[in-house]
């Protein structure tokens, strides 16, 4: 009993991984530049679409995470100069805009790949795994996500608190019309940091898609979970991520393997509702003085 | 005239009375009132209070405390100690529309009002009354009510503008129907938190009318930067904060005169 | 004199309930649809597309009505559309199967018998009872949204937030449905239970439709309304004028729900069909994009937009561009936020308006040149007037 307890805490841990590899690249776009990016699944899909082709043309997973963060970041530089900057101001219809940049997205690649899936291999060093306890093995390659989720958090830790573009990431978040003032390029700013989020959200599509067969609708879920994450974490703080990720991964893994799937995610959603009753801007939120 | 010389006499004679029970009977009491935000002391160990039908002027230098002491006896935020008693009630940590619904009606330093309403859909959403959602379902503009509305409109100088949306006023015309809402409230203490911020002279001088012309009726606390309006306003007392804490109270030739007041507020110069 | 004159600005620009050119072309415009049976037949495909685009009118004025009215942005609504119309279904099916036997001779709905039940449930024995079906199809929807409107409006949770929560719940629904499929029909929906597809119950439809038209008239333009904008508008302000704002709040979105429920049970008894796909998220914003096409905040707006949509779909079916229907729908999504945010009646209404008044810019400009002059006359003579040099 405690031994199968023990490897679902194990699981949920890398559920946990996946969430917050999905989410990282959301919680930065959302909490900077205050934008809600309904299209994050989409983006996540096509950078799973870039490591199948990097997979197709003999690269691995290693090679397709910076092609997929360059790809993606392009994307969503697009998106960001040519829809979202004229509607910062208006958060509610950013996520209406952005909706209808995810459904262009999906038939695009739809047309350009096809209806089929395509399937994603691990790269050779993290195929198999070890026996922790019992007999069921845990794959290396969920290390390497928890790892992978571990990295992005810090590297995104670094680059917002010891970088002078850090620095004024974090003056516009606070202020942005006295950064404004101070000659900081807000604009620019949030056009950065919307690449980045986007880069971010890249990276996840290429390491998912060797655990998710890879196809046009495979993002969704995806980013309903990311926004979850969100919501429960909070965007005032990056560890929101990692923490709302964290509680709902186990959740979910441990309810549903007490009862079913689909009465874990109702149960978790349910715990989530009641949490921000306690907590309206998630653990972690930015209390807002008026 | 006659109806603010009534008013000064009672407000003296129910002075007097509570003076002779020996306890007081203001409308508006503060005691002991503590703020704390993230370390800092906003207000500290604060005792202030307001009699009826007073006009008080609130003065102090920038972060003394004026608008968080706004926001605490509105309930916008939470005090870490103290005491709020408003018309006998205690009304410390109530929700904003509960303290609303006690009678204390608030302007903001920054014109907040409904952006797409007209004005007078403004003054009328303001209108005394019940607030429950069914209670309000099926009730309608008495003519009694349209008639305090157009009232209060004129009565703000604001009648012609009365079926423009609200944001096509001016700053200055945004502060006037700020105050003619809260009139319209019927509220029993009036806060208003730097009403001229932003106007011209002729604005300020006619804002200034238009609060000594509401005070005859009501009991406000004003707080205010600029002299001029003091001066034409400050008919009863002064209050100068500082650091959180009461410093001087009295006329406005008192607090004027007071020392430790010249020192902390005015500096060198003084008033001008 | 004086008096008089003071008397004549008293009038406030009220718009009547219903205009006269409005009562004739809804009269026509009802007419027109009712007598549509009796023209072409009740087996006519365009007859079936009516009553659902009718229903669907509805859902978009529900979803008006909060988002429209109350600036909350529900990514959810299809949540109580779907729960109303699987209430009626069940309760059609359940019936149906009992006249109707399967292949097995049991008589309770196929599905159930393929998914291993062999008996109804005896938690769904109530369905059986058609009305009760439809109370409880009004009801749990409104008292669900009550719920939802408790745990997150009173903590003064909305915008982004409700909208990711709703979609959120939308989609966990939509997953509820496909997993218990022995109680829902999974992922097939709830089919072959006979449908109402004729003049009476269209009528029945087009007298719900004008009812909550009227109802959402209502409620939008008397005190109540005015009170619902200005929490739309400034929420703070309001809850510093004494109001609840929580309170409003859940008030709207119960009657929304109330009405994408009523729009949902509609749709199932017309059409004969429900899938988990009416529930879905999907579903949800596609009722947005039509009140955002048609103009939210107005309210002739969503039945525009919820026609005007569904009815390009439906011509463009049959040709090459059916395949890029989505593409389509996101550059609408993209083009009606970035060119026309207030939507077509709402633009139009605009025009209307600027051919009457001018612009905002105009009255503004006017107003500030009022304002200029007399700021002119009261200064002092001997000033410094524009224009003066400076010595």
């Amino acid at each position: 009993m405690s031994q199968a307890l023990i490897s679902q805490v194990l699981i949920g841990l890398s559920v946990a991984a996946i969430l917050a590899i999905a989410a990282m690249g959301l919680a930065i776009i959302f909490g900077i530049a205050g934008v809600i990016n309904m299209a994050h699944g989409q983006f996540i899909m096509v950078g799973a679409y870039t490591a199948a082709v990097v997979g197709q043309l003999g690269g691995n997973t290693f090679v397709a995470i910076p092609v997929a963060f360059v790809v993606v970041a392009l994307l969503g530089l697009i998106v960001e100069r040519g829809i979202i900057q004229w509607i910062y101001d208006r958060p509610l219809e950013t996520l209406l805009a952005t909706w209808g940049v995810g459904i262009i997205l999906e038939v695009l690649m739809k047309v350009i790949f096809g209806p089929e899936l395509y399937y994603v291999g691990a790269p050779k060093i993290l195929d198999g795994g070890i026996r922790l306890i019992g007999r069921l093995p845990y794959p290396y390659y969920r290390m390497f996500l928890i790892a992978v989720a571990l990295v992005m958090l810090f590297v995104t830790l670094y680059i917002i608190f010891r970088t002078d573009f850090g620095l004024k990431v974090r003056s516009v978040r606070r202020n942005r019309a006295m950064s404004g003032c101070l000659g900081i390029d807000t604009a620019r700013i949030d056009m950065l940091i919307f690449m980045y989020g986007s880069g971010l959200a890249g990276i996840a599509g290429a390491v998912l898609a060797p655990i998710k067969s890879v196809s046009t609708t495979m993002g969704f879920s995806y980013a309903v979970g990311s926004y979850m994450v969100i919501v429960l974490g909070g965007v005032g703080n990056l560890l929101g991520v990692p923490t709302g990720s964290f509680l709902i991964g186990e959740g979910e893994t441990l309810l549903a393997y007490k009862y079913n799937a689909v009465i874990g995610q109702l149960l978790v959603f349910v715990a989530i509702v009641i949490a921000i009753r306690v907590f309206p801007r998630g653990i972690f939120g930015y209390h807002e003085r008026r | 005239m006659i109806a603010s010389a009534i008013g000064n006499r009672l407000a003296l004679r129910s002075q007097a009375m509570s003076w002779y029970r020996g306890r007081t009977m203001s409308l508006l009491e503060v005691n002991q009132l503590t703020t704390k935000v993230s370390g800092y002391t906003i207000l500290n160990n604060l005792n202030f209070s307001i009699e009826k039908n007073e006009l008080r002027v609130l003065l102090g230098p920038n972060g003394a405390g004026k608008t968080t002491l706004m926001a605490m006896i509105t309930g916008q935020f939470k005090p870490t100690s103290g005491k709020i008693v408003f018309d006998g009630r205690d009304i410390t940590g109530l929700a904003p529309d509960d303290i609303f619904l006690a009678g204390i009606s608030r302007k903001f330093q920054v014109p907040n009002m409904y952006e797409t309403l007209s004005v007078y859909n403004n003054v009328m959403v303001s209108l005394a009354g019940d607030r429950k959602v069914f209670k309000y379902l099926f009730k309608r503009i008495t003519p009694a009510e349209n008639d305090r509305i157009w009232e209060i409109l004129e009565f703000v100088d604001l009648a012609e503008r009365a079926n423009d949306p609200a944001d096509t006023l001016s700053h200055g015309e945004r502060q006037w129907l700020e105050i003619a809402m809260l009139v319209a409230s019927r509220p029993k203490l009036l806060l208003l938190d730097e009403p001229t911020t932003g106007m011209t002279e002729e604005g300020k001088r006619r804002t200034a009318d238009l609060i000594l012309r509401i005070a005859k009726n009501h009991t406000v606390l004003l707080v205010e930067h600029d002299m001029h309006v003091v001066r034409q306003i400050a008919r009863d007392k002064v209050t100068v904060m500082h650091q959180g804490q009461v410093l001087a109270e009295g006329s406005l030739a008192e607090v004027v005169d007071n020392q430790e007041v010249r020192e902390v507020y005015l500096g060198k110069g003084g008033f001008h | 004199m004086e008096n008089k004159a003071a008397q004549r600005t008293r009038v406030v620009e009220r718009a009547p309930l219903l205009p006269l050119w409005a009562l004739i072309l809804g009269a026509l415009l009802i007419a027109i649809i009712g007598s549509f049976p009796y023209l072409s037949g009740t087996n006519s495909y365009v007859l079936l597309l009516i009553g659902k685009f009718l229903c669907f009118a509805i859902f978009a004025l529900s979803i008006d009505l909060i988002w429209g009215f109350a600036g909350i942005l529900s990514l959810g609504q299809a949540v109580y559309f779907g729960i109303g119309a699987y209430f009626v279904a069940l309760s059609l099916k359940i019936n149906y199967a009992m006249t109707h036997p399967t292949r097995y001779g049991s008589k309770f709905p196929d599905f159930m018998e393929w998914n291993g039940l062999t008996a109804l449930p005896t938690f769904m024995e109530p369905l059986i009872n058609v009305p009760f079906a439809v109370v409880a199809a009004l009801a749990v929807p409104t008292f669900l949204a009550f719920i939802f409107g408790v745990i997150t409006f009173k903590r003064h949770i909305y915008g982004v937030y409700c909208a990711v929560i709703t979609l959120a719940e939308s989609l966990i629904l939509q997953e509820f449905i496909i997993e218990y499929q022995a109680y829902t029909g999974g992922f097939n929906g709830i089919t072959d239970y006979g449908n109402f597809v004729g003049a009476p119950f269209l009528w029945i439809i087009l007298a719900v439709t004008i009812a909550f038209f009227l109802i959402a008239r209502f409620i939008t333009h008397s005190r109540i309304g005015t009170v619902l904008k200005s929490v739309r508008d400034n929420d703070v302000r309001a809850e510093f004028m004494g109001y609840n704002v929580a309170n409003y709040r859940i008030f709207v979105f119960c009657v929304s729900a109330f009405m994408a429920a009523a729009a949902g049970a509609m749709y199932a008894a017309w059409v004969g069909i429900v899938s988990f796909l009416d529930t879905g998220p999907l579903f949800s914003v596609e009722g947005v994009i039509w009140t955002a096409v048609g103009g939210r905040a107005t309210l002739i707006g969503p039945f525009v937009g919820a026609f005007l949509v569904r009815g390009l779909e439906f011509l463009l079916s049959g040709s090459w561009f059916a395949n890029y229907w989505q593409v389509f729908m996101g550059i609408l999504f993209i083009a009606v936020v970035l060119w026309i945010p207030d939507g077509l009646i709402g633009t139009l209404g605009n025009w209307i308006r600027k051919y009457r008044r001018g612009t905002l810019t105009q009255i503004r400009e006017e107003q500030d040149r009022i304002a200029h002059d007399r700021q002119r006359d009261w200064e002092p003579p001997g000033a410094a007037k524009p224009g003066d040099e400076l010595v």
